[in-house]
């Protein structure tokens, strides 16, 4: 029965689950290394999921497997990622001036760049961006797992967004 | 942002400039419902700043949609299937050195009865863990049986017919529901994408608006069991739905269209190669027919519309 049941909630969801830990820990190997470890704290919790979107559910637990992970094998790198205050400050995303070529870069970006320029987001907002453009969560499971305002989980989005498209757009970074 | 800077205009969407742009962001991905949906389209149609925002996100979503995901090798696939697997064999065994559970073999004991027997010993074990798993276990199953034979005796009993009614059913629930779609863009690049986010399969989306068939956006339709994807396209003032069930081997083959009805509403039925369609509408037969022929004729000149891209 249980068997039935992690096979029905967590087996659909593995490409999802690999795509958040690589995106976390910054590498494919190491990846696989924590889906693992998050699934068998999966199966450990299987009975404690009660419905809902067993995608979130699964994510959280890779999400926080990840960080588990990064902070014993790689201390320096963690953030504090309680502490981004100044990074939720809404100031203006850069590259908004009203007619752009831009979106036609942006579009016509090959997937190398793209990957570089997501690699190179800051933890806070490359973590929202892949939940919510990667892996395809609402603002609203963001916002729980993250266990910040949904109005917080808006912000940092459009800050990332704003980021890549600098990036992938070919301009220079202007004053934020 | 003062408090000044947020006060709501007329259509309710915020003041502040980089407020604004959170909205078109929440539009881009689908988190906005119909009303909000509509003003922010209406501001961007005002606003070339705000239109340009619009495509750079759009630009931005196709790329990233293009980044490759993990593929799951069938390596770590059997792995981590081996930890469902492997922790329910340790249940078992241990389930068998305890107390009788449900989970003896029926060779063991006649399986009706040692369940009524067992129901004693089972009950003063109230609080012992594994019992608990057991019982939400089997409240979960019988949840499950109860709906699924509900869905069962609906929709498999008779095929086709019963699958019509399923859809008539769910276009009557959109027509009464706030909202008749669950994604609110006239732009396929929003409406495949998010449905293949929902539940990994979007249909081809054309745009036929110049056609007189608007795409109104898309939902999710469960029908027997399975997620479906559905658009929804307005023709005048009537909504038609198109539901679009992937091909399954066994799936009868329909390449002309079939003219049924059901709950009221006309259908239209017909295959290709990946999707099993069922078009609705409470518009005349004329109509539909229209859109039916137009939608084939739009997804065989364009199968690029099938893309993301």
């Amino acid at each position: 029965m249980l068997a039935a049941r992690f096979a029905e909630v967590v087996l659909p969801h593995l490409g999802d689950a690999l795509s958040l830990a690589r995106w976390l820990t910054g590498n494919q190997a190491d990846a696989e290394d924590v889906v693992q470890e998050a699934c068998l704290k999966a199966h450990a919790g299987i009975a404690g999921f009660s419905g809902g979107n067993p995608r979130a559910w699964l994510l959280t637990i890779v999400r926080n497997a990840s960080y588990t992970w990064m902070a014993k094998n790689r201390p320096r790198s963690v953030v504090a990622v309680g502490d981004l205050a100044d990074l939720d400050d809404v100031s203006p995303p850069p590259g908004s001036d009203a007619d752009s070529p831009e979106a036609a870069l942006v579009a016509k970006a090959n997937s190398a760049a793209v990957e570089a320029a997501i690699a190179g987001l800051p933890q806070a907002f490359r973590e929202t961006l892949v939940l919510r453009d990667i892996n395809g969560l609402s603002y609203r499971e963001i916002a729980a797992m993250l266990g910040v305002p949904q109005g917080t989980v808006m912000s940092r989005l459009a800050r990332a967004r704003g980021l890549l498209m600098t990036e992938l757009g070919g301009r220079h970074h202007e004053p934020a | 942002m003062s408090p000044h800077e947020n006060r709501p205009r007329e259509d309710g969407l915020p003041q502040d400039p980089q407020d604004m742009k959170l909205m078109i962001h929440a539009l881009v991905d689908g988190e906005l419902d119909a009303a909000a949906a509509l003003a922010v389209e209406r501001r961007m149609a005002a606003d070339p700043e705000l239109a340009a925002e619009h495509a750079r996100l759009v630009a931005l979503r196709g790329a990233l949609a293009s980044v490759p995901r993990p593929t799951v090798s069938d390596d770590f696939l059997t792995r981590i299937a081996a930890i469902g697997a492997a922790k329910d064999a340790e249940d078992v065994e241990a389930a068998r050195a305890g107390p009788v559970k449900a989970e003896v073999p029926p060779s063991v004991q006649p399986q009706q009865q040692s369940n009524v027997v067992e129901m004693r010993p089972r009950a003063a074990r109230w609080f012992n863990s594994f019992d608990w798993r057991q019982m939400a276990a089997s409240i979960v199953l019988t949840a499950f049986l109860a709906s699924g034979a509900t869905q069962w005796l609906a929709t498999a009993d008779n095929g086709a017919e019963s699958f019509a009614v399923a859809v008539a059913n769910g276009h009557r629930r959109s027509l009464l529901a706030a909202s008749p779609v669950d994604i609110v863009s006239s732009d396929r690049h929003t409406v495949k994408p998010w449905l293949d986010g929902r539940i990994g399969v979007s249909p081809p989306a054309p745009d036929m608006a110049k056609d007189g068939y608007a795409l109104l956006g898309g939902r999710v339709e469960v029908i027997g069991d399975r997620p479906m994807p559905a658009l929804v396209y307005r023709h005048h003032e009537h909504l038609i739905t198109l539901v679009a069930a992937p091909r399954q081997n066994e799936a009868k083959s329909v390449p002309v269209a079939d003219d049924l009805s059901a709950g009221g509403f006309l259908l239209v039925h017909w295959t290709d190669d990946a999707f099993s369609y069922w078009a609705i509408s409470d518009a005349e037969r004329p109509a539909l027919d229209d859109f039916v022929a137009r939608f084939r004729a739009a997804i065989i000149a364009n199968p690029a519309a099938g893309s993301p891209g």
